[in-house]
């Protein structure tokens, strides 16, 4: 599309620029500097503008992803409102590079794909760009080799420095309406058009850093190089002080909080920055890390901008600015030198594949951050850890769940936590969870009453399509709290108006110990039913325990399964339980002949978001939360941080 | 209505610095005492009482007699919170762990006769969890109000407090802050726990490390960092004593 440009006066520019401030319509911010550096800040006067800036510390993002986000706001001493908090001033942000103007286009990709972030949504529309070619380069930038220099989209209005005057590219019809109404411009000449080549020509050639893969490249040279001992050598000196993450444009994870006041008597929920390379981005509420290793997150930062993010939206998640090289005092975080590096060990090793493609289910709008209120019907403990929990929807719908799917449950001043859904699908709004004591919202779940209410998103994820099982034996085997979503999915199947579409169905289950053991009153209905063989193991038993069954892991259970039973090709294994348990059971499947096709597992990580952004439960390349729980193992055992 | 917590604030070897940050939320002790009871603060209030609930204790511990008085709070107390650097880790008072009680006594105090006076009986610093079992711990010197009010309120709650466990570093690079080694600094806020909101490195001061090391001085990363910046081990070695000396690292990771 041909856009139409016009020229302004440097002088009429600055008065453009203060009768923006002056309407005080919009916070006007631009860039303004900051000792040697600059910064993007709110202009009191366009005086301080510095539109000849080679970068700015923190990239504009902070302007659409606020640092520090209020979400909702909450009160604990009524039983449940949340309100959604929205600020939504108007901005105009003037002096933006192109390469930051490609990276919000980016993380437009992730806020605005599919399940939309309404708050991202809201801020972006009420925000106008006002771009600037680049002028003087950053020593750390290679923006020209990654062709980010220049941009022909993204912005409303975009300035280049042809002289005395800017020439002002329109990009929208926003940007078109914010000219007419505040300042005095002219066309552009044929000459003027001419100067805008030349200007971003002559810049183009004054990089001193420059990539030497074409970025389309980057992705093969990663998935070659998975292995390479580089990423240890590396993070062996990383500081794991999480800069390259903070400075970065195209960095967008956020955890969620809950801030109460010091009265105790309201507060909000906020989000906030978080980044991959700091230890606890993985932490679930049980304790467990994944990506423990300092050389696993360094690695996953350069594959998430060089392979996961480009297999998922085609583009490459790194634009060049240099900010994270400049940022990270051991050096090591620049992807230009990395990857030029990479690029001399002419690996061509095919080490596999990092991301899998899902069909995700877009769930309703709005859902996003407010939790529905519920009432909290029964509590019944089956131990001292675990708890049942029953749930009633308060506005009476069912909640419309598949097997396998889960739930963020919310207690306002605690936060949320994922749990797995253990009723079947079916039309009441009753629900059940089971909880296991471990973080603040668990043990705070198990101090409430019948009565109490809590908040629910959901369902969230992908379940089980268990259309595909039918006509199938299905083969279910789950440790410890995998029984949790699997008596959800046993128990579809094993009703009887389902019943026949399935062939036999074999159930191991395996706990710690005895007393671990849940649903026992499922497992006894379920032992009665025809063409059902139901076995149960506990890895030990004390001596003052009643235990009959057998003792040892749940690899166990396997020779007991009548082998007459298995057409191993036409079974559906089912597999879910603690991350240990998968590797080993799924060797006895694949022994058994189950094809890797036939197998699914339910995986567990930090799902904080439960809808693909915050970037905690991320596996390689896939989010856990929005492609899984539930994966097909054939597809999934690509995936090396899947069973890690 | 139930009975409030009954709190109890209590100085060791100390400045008395994060009780005054304490005192100073001002009208916000209002909400404070809202849910509990404040039963004795030498430093706001002359009223004292030793039935309470919740202990926060600011200091270090010198001498026998601290240690006594020490024990004595934690019997009192089903909760103990260690206040600011001093308790939390030895704080600046550990700087004279470098030399022997003896030593230092003399260098202070001359050829004075202080024998069998027990106020002069100081043994080598100790932090308070060197002593007593703590169940929470607030860093900093001085300690962050917000921190205060966000550990309160979480243990009011049943919560565990949210204290971070990354470095200085994240909360310097959101305010933007040129980088204290870019302008030929030695800031240890690469290995130092987050959760001051960066205040030193934003005020143009290097971080001294004062809410405790995360990272041990002698690993990899940094011996990269200071051979790039051209600084010895004995630089850091001595930064590190202000408030981290005799630590090897972190020990308090929650």
């Amino acid at each position: 599309m041909k856009q139409i440009v016009k020229t302004i006066t440097k002088k009429d520019f600055s008065s453009f620029v203060n009768s923006l401030i002056n309407d005080r319509t919009y916070d006007v911010v631009g860039v303004v500097a900051k000792g040697k550096r600059y910064v993007f800040d709110t202009l009191s006067s366009a005086e301080e503008l510095q539109l000849d800036y080679d970068v700015t510390i923190l990239p504009p993002k902070k302007y659409y992803l606020p640092q520090t986000e209020t979400l909702l706001k909450f009160s604990l001493e009524k039983p449940f409102e949340g309100k959604e908090i929205m600020n939504d001033t108007p901005r105009i942000i003037i002096g933006v590079h192109p390469y930051d103007i490609i990276a919000l286009e980016q993380t437009d990709r992730h806020y605005l794909d599919q399940q939309q972030d309404n708050f991202y949504k809201k801020r972006r529309e009420s925000t106008i760009i006002i771009g600037v070619d680049i002028k003087n380069v950053s020593e750390r930038s290679f923006v020209a080799s990654m062709k980010t220099n220049v941009t022909d989209s993204g912005f409303d209005l975009l300035l280049t420095d042809i002289g005395t005057n800017y020439a002002v590219t329109i990009g929208s019809e926003k940007g078109n309406k914010l000219l007419e109404k505040y300042a005095i411009v002219e066309d552009a000449s044929s000459s003027d058009l001419k100067k805008i080549i030349t200007v971003r020509n002559a810049v183009a050639k004054k990089y001193r850093q420059k990539v030497n893969i074409d970025k389309k490249n980057w992705s093969s040279l990663l998935v070659a190089n998975y292995n390479h001992a580089i990423w240890e050598e590396h993070s062996d000196v990383c500081m794991e002080c999480g800069s390259c993450t903070m400075v970065c444009p195209t960095c967008f994870c956020y955890d969620v909080k809950d801030n109460v006041s010091l009265n105790l008597k309201e507060g909000n929920r906020v989000r906030t920055w978080d980044g991959c390379l700091l230890k606890d981005f993985t932490k679930v509420g049980s304790g467990e890390v994944f990506r423990e290793e300092v050389k696993e997150r360094y690695r996953h930062r350069f594959f998430r901008k060089g392979n996961y993010l480009p297999e998922r939206y085609g583009f490459v998640a790194c634009v060049g600015c240099g900010r994270c090289g400049s940022a990270c005092l051991p050096d090591i975080a620049d992807p230009c030198n990395l990857i030029n590096e990479l690029g001399h060990f002419n690996s061509e090793e095919d080490t596999g594949k990092y991301f899998i493609k899902e069909e995700t289910e877009v769930l309703e709008k709005g859902i996003i951050h407010v939790p529905r209120s519920a009432t909290i019907k029964k509590i019944i403990p089956f131990n001292e850890i675990d708890t049942l929990f029953e749930i009633e929807l308060d506005d009476k719908k069912p909640l419309g769940h598949k097997p396998g799917q889960f739930v963020e449950v919310s207690i306002f001043g605690y936060g949320e936590a994922p749990f797995g859904i253990s009723t079947p699908p079916g039309d009441s709004p009753v629900f059940e969870i089971m909880v296991r004591q471990v973080g603040n919202v668990t043990k705070k779940l198990c101090l409430l009453q019948p009565g109490d209410k809590v908040g629910i998103r959901g369902p969230l994820g992908n379940g089980f399509d268990v259309k595909t099982f039918e006509g199938k034996t299905m083969l279910f085997t789950s440790g410890g709290t995998g029984m949790v979503p699997m008596r959800s999915l046993i128990n579809h199947i094993l009703d009887p108006k389902q019943r026949d579409k399935f062939k036999e169905v074999i159930i191991l289950y395996g706990a710690k110990r005895p007393k671990e053991i849940t649903f026992m009153d499922d497992v006894d209905r379920w032992k009665k039913v025809s063409n059902v063989q139901c076995e149960l193991t506990v890895d030990r038993c004390e001596p003052s325990e009643c235990w009959g069954g057998c003792t040892g892991l749940i690899t166990a259970l396997f020779p007991k399964i009548k082998a007459d039973k298995i057409d191993s090709k036409n079974t559906i294994a089912v597999v879910i339980g603690p991350p240990v348990m998968y590797k080993y059971v799924i060797k006895c499947l694949q022994t058994l002949g189950v094809p890797d096709n036939n197998i699914y597992v339910s995986l567990e990580r930090r799902m904080k978001c439960g809808v693909g952004k915050c970037g905690h439960c991320q596996m390689n390349g896939v989010y856990v939360c929005k492609e899984g729980p539930v994966f097909n193992y054939g597809k999934l055992k690509q995936l090396p941080e899947a069973f890690e | 209505m139930k009975q409030k917590p009954r709190v109890a604030v209590f100085d060791f070897a100390d400045c008395e610095g994060c009780e005054l940050q304490i005192a100073n939320l001002e009208e916000e002790i209002l909400d404070l005492i809202s849910f509990v009871d404040i039963v004795s603060f030498r430093e706001v209030m002359k009223e004292h009482s030793d039935s309470y609930d919740i202990a926060i204790v600011e200091g270090s511990i010198m001498r026998p007699m601290d240690e006594e008085r020490l024990r004595g709070i934690r019997s009192h107390a089903k909760i103990l919170i260690a206040l600011g650097a001093c308790a939390t880790m030895g704080g600046v008072n550990k700087i004279r762990n470098q030399w022997m009680p003896e030593e230092v006594k003399k260098d202070v105090y001359g050829d004075a006769n202080l024998k069998g006076n027990e106020l002069f009986d100081v043994f080598q610093t100790k932090a308070i969890n060197e002593v007593v079992p703590v169940d929470y711990y607030i860093f900093g010197c001085p300690i962050d109000r917000d921190e205060f009010k966000s550990v309160i309120t979480a243990i009011a709650l049943g919560k565990k407090p949210d204290i971070p466990r990354y470095p200085v570093c994240v909360e310097c690079k959101k305010n933007e802050n040129i980088c204290q080694f870019e302008l030929g600094a030695f800031c240890l806020g690469p290995i130092t726990r987050a959760g001051c909101k960066a205040i030193c490195p934003t005020h143009n001061s290097p971080c001294e490390g004062c809410r405790g090391l995360i990272k041990k001085q002698d690993t990899e990363c940094v011996k990269e960092v200071l051979e790039r910046y051209k600084l010895s081990y004995e630089d850091i070695r001595r930064r590190c004593t202000m408030y981290n000396y005799g630590r090897k690292e972190c020990s308090y990771d929650e």
